[in-house]
C-alpha cells in the first residue's frame, strides 16, 4: 500500500504517520452529509446507507435495506427502465452517470447528480455497485432561472424592431441578428450571420478602413458612436447613429462586439424639413419687418401729412364760418385729429424696432418710456444678459413685448408693468408682469374685445414658436397678468 | 399799422403742409409769409436773404433736416426765432432738435392757435 511507505529519515519533524484503522473508511462514509453514498448487491438492492442517504432521500437505513434501489425513480424512468439500464452500463463499462429527478420518501422530487460505480473482486467477479447521489435542485434551479431570464432577454433583443441589435465575434463577423437589423438592413439572419460587418459601410468608408478602425476604438476605450451612412441589402443608404461596445469576459479578455444601429433617416429628414422651416420663416419675418417698415413710412409720411394739412385748413375754415356752421366743421376737425392719433399708434407700432443701432434692452427700455408716458403706466425693467440675442431673436422679442404691452394698456387697467429679461438656456427669458385684472377676468370681459385678445396670444405664440421657442401667459404672483416666454440665441440656420 | 408785420419763412418738404402752414400764418393779419422753402439748404438760404423774425422748420427734410438747418441759423441770425415742426415723438430727432437750440418745438397736429401762438412768442418775445 502507498500509505506504508516510511517518511523519508532527514524529515523529523512530521509525526509518524499511522495507516487508517480498518473502520476508518465506515465511518468516513457514514458521516458524509452532502453526498447519498450507499452500496447496492449486484441484483441493484440496497445494503448498505449513510446519513447523506437519511438526508437527501428521506429514508432511515432501516427503511431502505434490502428494498430495489429503483424506489428512488419516478413512474417514467421506471416505465423506461432506467433504474436497469443504469446497474447494466455500469457492469460493463465500469460506470455510469446520469442526472435526473429522483423521489424522497414523502414522494417529492429532487433533482440528482447520481454516479454509479461497479464493485467488483481480485478476480473480476461482479459483487455489487457504490452509488453516489448528490442533491444539485438548488443548483439546478438557479440554472434555469438564469437560462430563462437568458431566453427572456434574448426574446426580448430578438423582438426590438427599431434598433439593429447585433453581436460580432472578436473578427468582426456577424454571430446574432435581431428583427430591427433584419428590418432596418434588409438580411435575415440565414443571409448575414457569418459575414464581417464591413458589408454594411459604403466604399468610401471601406477605402478609409472605417469598420476596422470602429473596432480598434471599442476596443482600446471601451466603447464607439458614430453617425454615417450606411447600407442595406438592396445597395440604397440610410442614415444610421452606430454604437459599438466591446465585450469582455471576466479575465478581461475580448468576447467580441455588441452592435446598435437605429436608423435616422427620417429623423435626419424632419430635422432638415425643420430647419429649412426655421430659414424660410426668418426670411418671412425679414420680409414682414420690411413691410411693417414701408406701411408705417407711407402712413407717416403721406396719409398722416395730409391729414394734418386737411386739419389746419378745416381749423382756418371754421374761423371764417358764422358759428353755427363753424361748430360742425370743428367737429369735422376733431375726427380728422383723433384718426391722426391713431394713425400716429399704428405708426409707432410699426416702427421698426431701430435694433442695429440700440441694444434690445436700450430699445424696449425707449419703447416702455413712449408707453408709459403716454398712457400713465409706471414701469420697471430688470435685465440680466450675458450676451445681446442676435437680430431675428432681438426683433422676435421685440415684437412679442409690443404686444403684450398692447394687451397691458387695452386691457390690464394695470397702473404697473415690470419686464424682465434674463439669460437662460442659451436664449432669453422675458417676463412681462401687470398688476391688472388678471387673464380671468380680464380676457371674459366681452367689452375688452376677448376675441382681439385671444389673437393678439395666438400671435405671440406663434412668433415664439417659429424662433424655436416658447411663450405662456399665466396671473401673476401679486394678481394681474404675467406673459412669459422664450426666444433660443441660435440662428434661424442651426438646430 | 405802427408795428411792422412779424416776417415768417416756412420750410417743410411736404406741399400739404406747406400750403395750410402758409395760409394759417397768412391768416393772422400781423404775420407775414416772406418766403417758403421745401429743404434745409433752401431754408437756409432764404432765411440769409429774408432774415426773418421766425422760421418754422420740418424736423424732417432733405438736406440734413430741420437739426441741420436750425444749427445754421441760429449761428449766423441769432435773431430769427426757430419753431421746430415734428411728425411725432422721435426721441433721436427731438435730442437733435433740442441741442440744434431751437426755440420752440411743437408736434405736428398742434392747433393751429398753437402753432400761432408760438411764432408770436418767438418773433415779439416780451409781447407774447
Amino acid at each position: 500500500m502507498v500509505h506504508s511507505v516510511a517518511m523519508p529519515a532527514d524529515h523529523p519533524v512530521e509525526p509518524e504517520f499511522a495507516p487508517p484503522a480498518e473502520d476508518a473508511y465506515r465511518l468516513l462514509v457514514d458521516s458524509v452529509l452532502d453526498y447519498a453514498i450507499f452500496m447496492l448487491d449486484p441484483a441493484g438492492r440496497i445494503v448498505s446507507w449513510n446519513a447523506g442517504a437519511e438526508q437527501i432521500k428521506g429514508y432511515a437505513a432501516r427503511d431502505v435495506l434490502g428494498e430495489h434501489f429503483s424506489i428512488f425513480y419516478p413512474p417514467e424512468d421506471l416505465d423506461a427502465r432506467k433504474p436497469w439500464h443504469g446497474l447494466e452500463v455500469a457492469a460493463e463499462v465500469g460506470r455510469f452517470e446520469d442526472e435526473g429527478w429522483r423521489l424522497r420518501k414523502d414522494g417529492t422530487r429532487f433533482w440528482a447528480n447520481v454516479v454509479i460505480t461497479a464493485l467488483t473482486d481480485a478476480s473480476g467477479e461482479l459483487r455489487g455497485f457504490a452509488k453516489v447521489t448528490r442533491d444539485m435542485t438548488e443548483r439546478m434551479r438557479a440554472e434555469e432561472a438564469l437560462k430563462a431570464s437568458e431566453e427572456r432577454f434574448r426574446l426580448l433583443v430578438q423582438g426590438v424592431l427599431d434598433y439593429a441589435i447585433f453581436m460580432l465575434d472578436p473578427a468582426g463577423r456577424v454571430i446574432s441578428w435581431n428583427a430591427g437589423a433584419e428590418r432596418i438592413k434588409g438580411y435575415s439572419a440565414e443571409e448575414i450571420v457569418g459575414e464581417h460587418f464591413s458589408i454594411f459601410y459604403p466604399p468610401e468608408d471601406l477605402v478609409a478602413r472605417k469598420p476596422w478602425r470602429e473596432l480598434e476604438v471599442a476596443v482600446d476605450v471601451g466603447r464607439f458612436e458614430d453617425e454615417g451612412w450606411r447600407l442595406r441589402k438592396d445597395g440604397t443608404r440610410f442614415w444610421a447613429n452606430v454604437v459599438i461596445t466591446a465585450l469582455t469576459d471576466a479575465s478581461g479578455e475580448l468576447r467580441g462586439f455588441a452592435k446598435v444601429t437605429r436608423d435616422m433617416t427620417e429623423h435626419r429628414r424632419v430635422e432638415r424639413t425643420l430647419t429649412e422651416q426655421r430659414r424660410l420663416v426668418g426670411h418671412l419675418v425679414e420680409a414682414q419687418e420690411l413691410e411693417r417698415r414701408r406701411i408705417a413710412w407711407d402712413v407717416h409720411d403721406d396719409s398722416i401729412q395730409s391729414m394734418v394739412a386737411v386739419s389746419m385748413r378745416l381749423q382756418l375754415l371754421a374761423n371764417r364760418l358764422p358759428e353755427k356752421e363753424a361748430a360742425v366743421v370743428r367737429q369735422l376737425d376733431e375726427a380728422v385729429r383723433s384718426s391722426i392719433g391713431r394713425l400716429r399708434n399704428l405708426v409707432f407700432r410699426l416702427r421698426p424696432p431701430e435694433l442695429d443701432r440700440h441694444s434690445l434692452v436700450e430699445a424696449l427700455d425707449q419703447y416702455l418710456l413712449d408707453v408709459a408716458g403716454s398712457s400713465g403706466l409706471t414701469y420697471r425693467l430688470r435685465h440680466e444678459l450675458d450676451h445681446e440675442p442676435p437680430s431675428d431673436a432681438a426683433i422676435a422679442i421685440f415684437r412679442i413685448f409690443q404686444e403684450a404691452l398692447a394687451n397691458v394698456r387695452k386691457h390690464a387697467r394695470a397702473s404697473a408693468v415690470e419686464v424682465s429679461l434674463t439669460s437662460v438656456d442659451g436664449g432669453t427669458l422675458v417676463e412681462i408682469a401687470d398688476d391688472g385684472v388678471g387673464v380671468g377676468e380680464g380676457a371674459g370681459t366681452p367689452s375688452d374685445g376677448p376675441t382681439i385678445d385671444h389673437f393678439g396670444m395666438i400671435e405671440m405664440r406663434e412668433r415664439a414658436e417659429t424662433s424655436g421657442g416658447w411663450w405662456s401667459v399665466g396671473d401673476a404672483a401679486g394678481g394681474g397678468t404675467v406673459v412669459r416666454f422664450w426666444i433660443p440665441s441660435t440662428r434661424g440656420g442651426e438646430p | 399799422m405802427t408795428d411792422p408785420k412779424l416776417s415768417v419763412v416756412i420750410s417743410d418738404d411736404d406741399p400739404m403742409i406747406r400750403d395750410a402752414l402758409r395760409e394759417v400764418l397768412d391768416a393772422e393779419p400781423d404775420f407775414e409769409v416772406v418766403a417758403v422753402a421745401r429743404d434745409a439748404d433752401e431754408a437756409i438760404e432764404l432765411v440769409e436773404r429774408h432774415e426773418p423774425a421766425v422760421v418754422v422748420l420740418d424736423a424732417r427734410m432733405p438736406g440734413g433736416g430741420g437739426g441741420r438747418a436750425a444749427r445754421e441759423i441760429r449761428l449766423r441770425f441769432p435773431n430769427t426765432g426757430i419753431l421746430a415742426l415734428s411728425a411725432f415723438t422721435d426721441h433721436e430727432m427731438f435730442r437733435e432738435i433740442q441741442s440744434a437750440g431751437v426755440g420752440e418745438h411743437l408736434v405736428k397736429g398742434a392747433s393751429n392757435s398753437d402753432i400761432v401762438a408760438a411764432v408770436r412768442r418767438l418773433g415779439r418775445p416780451g409781447r407774447g
